[in-house]
């Protein structure tokens, strides 16, 4: 197989093998990316724990349950652990800076929450200092917060009466995997609540979330049902629902517009592969003559016809090669882009790469068998006089 | 400097049809999707900009970024009406001034399936009044004060759950009766409305969420502004309802405005490749005719212009194509998420003059881009050699 004959027919056009392969490149980076991003929105979905259940407000995701519901939940039979989780809404240095804050009850957080891991600082000082807080290490990295520093948020939700900011003590950083995104922050509902009842702002005894950890073995829907049936008839009616479930409607709320761009994408994706399958096909038509000559000189049938086609796979795997390369290494910048504007989840899957590879592949068939066949067929006076 | 004649450039556009095809196609694919995001974009805020008006005010507690955080407390919100001089009065002198609740409730969707977060607006009488001009009951009637009853925006209807005139709508424990469709050119189409007291009982909501107020004539703005900020008994930020409105377009319309550059971007780079590679073999089958351009006296600058030009005309025929195929895009409806408020909108592409400038614009810079390197490179051939070549 003569190796040096296909680098040198690479490289006689090479501005057009190289625009070519990057055309493939791009196509192929477009695909996986896209489909990285449809798929990160199931992200949610996937991580969910099967034993852990979420209780709501019926109504709204703004309408908060009252505390007094906690101690009632928790003794159902079946709930081992319950957190609260309440929206704080505060932001810092300027309301563009979009990440959540949560007040919980910081004593179970990671039991509810085992995939969470501390990753700088002290857990015992989280749990000890009354203004301690942990933040998502995404989020430590945008501000460059670490262990020891004090973090000064404007409130939104809760503004203090003051007028001034709430000053939270950094006490670690944590590293999750959704459903708990890595742009939050956490601190304790007592901390809300003390403020709240000495009048530093305007506070009403509730929360967005109750989050159960079930016991193993516990009947979960039996369970749900039995915390949904304590408030059937208000003062505010619950709806309990699996974790997966939950986090199932957020996915439907975001829109047509992710599969639209998906979509989008796809088209223009198969647009740009048919101009490069032009390309490849029109190359190989310009080497009549020069197939003519290697015939003449005594190349056989065989070798004609795998020239030809490894010629067109060796563009198609520089172009998948680009396309996946290029996927892998802008993916922490893309996750971490998508993660700041609210779409945490972002990543390639192995999944991912194999359909690229199969795309690469096909694209290499495609535009390889027919000129491969036509070179192994041609006649060496025939192509010598046609291409003079 | 005598310039190659353009007739020349036509015929080898059409001698190679098929590749100037697919430059073409692929511009036409690029542009095609910038216009569609940016029309997606264009609909989506011509929704809460183009309805949104200077001589009504609107009320949010200090520092409040959105409608839904801001909060005022009953007592509050009246004598924030009662105080402030630049309301407009009505014919019995009654300050034309409203305070209303908002809610983003959780509602499933019939059409697709799923949850989404439906706006419901508890309102007062003067609600109506201040929005007689654009507001319009369609079907059925306006609900009864006082009544558990709620009148739905016509883009409601038929995509989310108990929205028919006679349905139910549950709201925590209470029942409330749809009994009328309402319309509005803008966010109010995709709203809930009910008397602000009924609903504020049944959602046990104790405050209220802004205070609208049509304004008297003239007034000056930078003062009510300054002076409803240092109000004493009840500090506020006060917007003109167009500014309220647009704050809340800022998320959505940012994610789609950036995905739609980077689409566009990375697209626009594989057109051009595509472009440059059409163009190149272009010149190549043409070397001989270049030299024999030269040899007859056209200058380097001449060569040079015919073929950017070559390239730029493909460029155009593309731009419009691609125009041409977002166009019928204009009106479709689409759903998406508010990131400011995190309801459910529901707006059409709106293909605007801006869309199609744009676009066009970019197409003609993807022609300029591709061509440039090949016709530099045309313009630098030297005649003789570029003769010999068969």
């Amino acid at each position: 197989m003569p190796f040096g004959l296909i680098w040198h027919n690479l490289r006689r056009h090479w501005l057009r093998s190289a625009l070519t392969i990057g055309s493939l490149g791009i196509a192929l980076f477009l695909i996986t990316a896209l489909r990285a991003l449809v798929n990160s929105l199931e992200a949610g979905v996937r991580g969910a724990a099967g034993n852990r259940i979420v209780v709501g407000s019926d109504v709204s995701l703004w309408v908060q349950l009252p505390t007094s519901y906690q101690a009632k939940i928790a003794q159902i039979e079946g709930v081992e652990k319950l957190i609260k989780w309440q929206w704080f809404g505060a932001y810092y240095q300027t309301s563009a800076d979009l990440f959540a804050q949560w007040a919980v009850d910081k004593d179970v957080l990671f039991d509810v929450y085992p995939e969470m891991k501390l990753v700088a600082g002290s857990m015992d000082e989280f749990l000890v200092r009354r203004d301690a807080c942990l933040v998502g290490i995404e989020l430590a990295k945008t501000y460059g917060w670490k262990p020891g520093d004090t973090i000064p948020l404007l409130g939104n939700t809760y503004p203090r009466a003051d007028g001034g900011a709430w000053q939270f003590y950094c006490a670690g950083v944590y590293e999750a995997r959704l459903p708990v995104d890595n742009r939050s922050m956490f601190f304790d509902y007592a901390y809300l609540e003390q403020a709240g009842e000495a009048g530093e702002t305007m506070y009403w005894p509730g929360c967005m979330l109750y989050v159960a950890r079930t016991a193993e073995g516990a009947d979960q829907e039996a369970v749900i049902q039995a915390i949904d049936r304590l408030y059937e008839n208000g003062p505010y009616k619950t709806k309990t629902q699996p974790e997966s479930e939950f986090n199932r409607q957020f996915v439907t709320m975001v829109g047509n517009i992710p599969a639209l761009m998906a979509a989008i994408g796809g088209a223009v994706s198969f647009a740009i592969v048919m101009a490069a399958l032009n390309t490849m096909l029109m190359a190989a038509r310009e080497r009549t003559r020069d197939l003519g000559i290697m015939k003449a000189l005594g190349f056989t049938d065989g070798t004609a016809f795998a020239l030809m086609l490894v010629e067109s796979f060796a563009i198609a795997a520089a172009g998948g090669l680009i396309g996946v390369g290029t996927a892998l290494a802008t993916e922490s910048a893309i996750a971490f882009q998508l993660s700041a504007n609210l779409f945490p989840g972002y990543e390639i899957t192995p999944d991912m790469i194999m359909g690229a590879v199969a795309a690469a592949i096909a694209i290499g068939l495609v535009a390889g068998i027919v000129p491969a066949w036509r070179a192994s067929r041609l006649r060496a006076v025939e192509a010598i006089r046609a291409g003079a | 400097m005598a310039l190659v004649p353009l007739a020349y450039n036509l015929r080898s556009l059409w001698v190679r049809r098929a590749s100037t095809f697919l430059t073409v196609f692929s511009i036409a694919a690029t542009v095609a999707v910038l216009a569609g995001v940016i029309s997606l974009e264009q609909g989506f805020t011509a929704i809460f900009a183009e309805s949104g008006r200077r001589d009504v005010a609107v009320f949010w507690r200090p520092g409040a970024q959105d409608e839904g955080s801001s909060i005022f407390k009953p007592e509050y919100a009246d004598v924030l009406i009662k105080n402030s001089p630049d309301i407009e009065l009505d014919a019995s002198g009654q300050p034309l001034a409203a305070a209303e609740m908002f809610l983003a409730i959780l509602r499933e969707k019939v059409d697709a399936g799923g949850v989404v977060f439906v706006p419901i607006r508890g309102v007062q009488p003067m609600s109506f009044t201040i929005n007689a001009d654009r507001l319009r009951t369609i079907e059925g009637r306006d609900f009864a004060w006082g009544n558990d009853e709620v009148v739905v925006g016509r883009k409601l209807v038929g995509r989310i759950a108990d929205c028919r005139i006679g349905d139910v709508l549950m709201l925590n424990t209470t029942p409330f009766r749809v009994v009328g469709v309402i319309d509005d050119s803008g966010p109010f189409a995709g709203e809930i409305w009910g008397d602000l007291e009924r609903l504020r009982v049944a959602l046990k909501r104790d405050a209220y969420n802004r205070v609208i107020a049509k304004l008297k004539p003239d007034v000056d703005w930078p003062a009510l502004q300054e002076r409803q900020r240092r109000d004493k008994q009840v500090p506020a930020d006060v917007y003109s309802e167009l500014d309220a409105n647009l704050r809340a377009t800022e998320r959505l319309s940012r994610i789609l405005t950036q995905l739609g550059m980077a689409l566009a971007a990375i697209m626009g780079v594989a057109a051009v490749f595509t472009g440059i590679n059409s163009m190149l073999s272009a010149i190549a089958s043409r070397t001989h005719e270049i030299g024999v351009l030269k040899s007859i006296g056209f200058t380097a600058g001449a060569i040079f212009s015919s073929f950017l030009f070559e390239s730029v005309l493909v460029g155009i025929v593309g731009g419009v194509v691609g125009c041409a195929l977002s166009l019928p895009l204009n009106g479709i409806q689409t759903g998406a998420m508010n990131f400011n408020t995190f309801t459910d909108v529901t707006f059409a592409f709106k293909t605007t003059p801006t869309v199609l400038v744009t676009a066009f614009l970019f197409s003609l810079l993807l022609g300029i881009v591709g061509g440039a390197w090949p016709a530099w490179r045309a313009a630098r051939m030297r005649p003789t050699e570029a003769l010999r070549h068969e």
